[in-house]
């Protein structure tokens, strides 16, 4: 071992104590960490106490795990973690399906594609609470664009608007959020599927193997560590909504469209009970770790 | 392959492109034409497309009141001293992990990915509590510290994508000259990787410049920014349709003119700089 190390010039150099990179690193370090650390741990604090800002500007008392008991008890926190949970899959799973198709067709050359895939991405840049504005105004039932192009399809709609509606709510305000995101599973898959080598494709479909199959079999594997990324961004930015459901439905009505993020917003800053959202910002921010750990785990084991 | 489409492939694929912009672009334009749309016709069924501008909505959101002009201030404010507090942290971060082969480098990066998949909404409470606590509530600063869990986490990662382009042997020869790391950073590093500076800065500042959180929670009546300014106006006496617009439409001009200045770093910067495009 000693003799390569002599011999590799670049490694005896490593071989003296660096701390050159960890300089550089560890500020950035440390004032993130203060700047999560601290939040966290008070809490941590605030969630064994009962403290509800209406009421005083200090704890009221320690109450142990009577926070969590209540989150959990009274299905608000189990709740809206089940619509969380089916907004997040559905979400994903449409928004990557419906921007691998815009992708493909990207990829042709027809006029006014490049124009086309340039102005594409616009619904990406606005501010998620400007999105929620948009489709509010379009969603109105008195006169909304959405609600009259249904009509004059001929579908049926709800009497209470689709927001205002517990079977339509949920899905109303995740198309908000399809609408602004499809685009940029379009883009970045569009610019993977670009890279992908063409003999490969091209020899593959020398092979006879359909058109179908070659994305499947062929391109999709090329491009699994782009989709991977984007699919756990955009998996974790669904799971965490809360902007557009405060414009758009304020979770109702009911509970039909109260995400987890919008639970954590209510129990905040709507009934300021800083115990009970303390509890519940523990227990959402464990269950965030636990995805994005079985996500490193699972599809980022041999990355880098 | 595209030499052998039929005709009516490709009109197909015309049709679909029309399609495509109708569908992610006409919202847009329909929200931007609400902006100077005479009140009688927001909800006009059907739906009316010809006009006589009315610009009383942007006289009153940004002039006469204007209580929105300056939100647009805040959020500038707000953007680019996020922007310019995260580059001392994030460069040389950015640099250390592109350079350097040290041990649990893979996990500093996904650390940083992590914070930016972090709930913000869990983070609210404890920073809006705590801001009061330590009498930082309401100023630009505490909007513009708490931003650096998005900007710098952000910022290493695309930075780090332009760093890793630039040519080693450049800085080996300055090292063999005797050139310490602080200058090798500042005279040989910096000056390659400015395009990359300013590209990581311009997504950067977009990134910060649509967050509603914090300053929903940090900001007060008069330092607050414009995305959440706009809430203003969904008050208890109705929803003003026009002001709404004309305050949301200002907020998503900026985003917009940088992605389009930025077309070809796009993909890079919505990736962060983990696909070239």
């Amino acid at each position: 071992m000693s003799a390569v190390s002599i011999a590799a010039p670049s490694r005896a150099r490593r071989r003296l104590p660096d701390y050159t990179p960890w300089l550089l690193i560890s500020p950035s370090i440390l004032l993130l960490l203060a700047l999560i650390a601290f939040p966290l741990l008070f809490a941590l604090k605030n969630s064994f106490y009962f403290w509800n800002l209406q009421m005083g500007p200090a704890p009221m008392g320690f109450i142990g795990l009577d926070n969590y008991r209540m989150a959990l008890s009274n299905g608000m926190f189990l709740g809206s973690l089940w619509t969380t949970l089916q907004m997040t899959l559905v979400g994903t799973a449409i928004e990557f399906c419906l921007g691998l198709a815009i992708a493909l067709l990207l990829l042709r050359r027809l006029p006014g594609i490049k124009l086309t895939r340039v102005l594409l991405i616009m619904p990406t840049t606005i501010a998620p609470i400007v999105v929620g504005f948009l489709f509010r105004y379009m969603y109105d039932p008195n006169g909304g664009l959405i609600p009259w192009l249904l009509t004059s399809a001929g579908i049926p709609l709800p009497a209470a608007g689709l927001l205002g509606s517990p079977s339509t709510a949920l899905w109303a305000v995740l198309f908000a959020d399809i609408w602004q995101w499809t685009p940029f599973f379009a883009i970045v898959l569009y610019a993977a599927l670009l890279a992908v080598p063409g003999e490969i494709v091209e020899a593959a479909r020398v092979d006879g193997v359909s058109p179908w199959k070659q994305l499947l079999y062929v391109k999709l594997p090329l491009i699994r560590k782009t989709a991977l990324i984007i699919v756990m961004l955009r998996f974790m930015q669904i799971f965490n909504t809360f902007d557009l459901v405060v414009v758009l439905t304020k979770g109702g009505p009911g509970t039909a469209s109260r995400t987890l993020g919008y639970s954590l917003y209510q129990a905040g800053l709507v009934d300021f009970n800083i115990g009970l959202s303390s509890a519940m910002t523990w227990m959402m921010v464990i269950i965030v770790n636990a995805i994005i750990g079985l996500f490193v785990f699972f599809a980022f084991k041999d990355w880098d | 392959m595209e030499g052998s489409e039929s005709a009516t492939g490709r009109w197909l694929g015309i049709a679909a492109m029309v399609l495509l912009l109708l569908v992610f672009i006409g919202p847009i334009v329909w929200f931007i034409l609400l902006a100077i749309r005479p009140a009688e016709t927001y909800f006009a069924m059907p739906p009316v497309l010809s006009f006589t501008p009315n610009w009383e909505s942007i006289r009153y959101t940004f002039f006469d009141p204007g209580n929105n002009a300056p939100q647009l201030g805040n959020s500038l404010i707000v953007a680019i001293g996020a922007v310019a507090l995260n580059l001392p942290f994030s460069f040389p971060a950015a640099y250390a992990l592109s350079r350097y082969k040290i041990r649990g480098r893979k996990h500093i990066m996904l650390w940083y990915l992590g914070l930016l998949m972090a709930p913000p909404v869990a983070f609210l409470i404890p920073y809006s509590v705590l801001a009061s606590m330590a009498g930082v509530k309401g100023t630009y600063f505490s909007m513009i510290l708490i931003s650096q869990t998005l900007t710098i986490p952000f910022s290493v990662w695309l930075m780090r994508s332009f760093i890793d382009e630039v040519p080693i042997e450049i800085e080996e020869a300055a090292r063999i000259d005797g050139a310490g790391t602080t200058t090798i950073l500042l005279k040989f590093i910096l000056p390659m990787v400015m395009p990359g500076l300013i590209v990581t800065s311009m997504f950067a500042f977009v990134f910060s410049w649509n967050n509603a959180a914090f300053p929903l929670v940090l900001a007060n009546r008069s330092t607050t920014t414009l995305p959440v300014g706009t809430l203003q106006y969904f008050g208890t006496a109705g929803v003003t349709w026009g002001f709404i617009a004309s305050a949301a439409v200002a907020a998503m001009i900026p985003p917009m003119l940088i992605f389009l200045v930025l077309d070809r770093y796009v993909v890079r910067g919505l990736t962060f700089g983990s696909v070239k495009g």
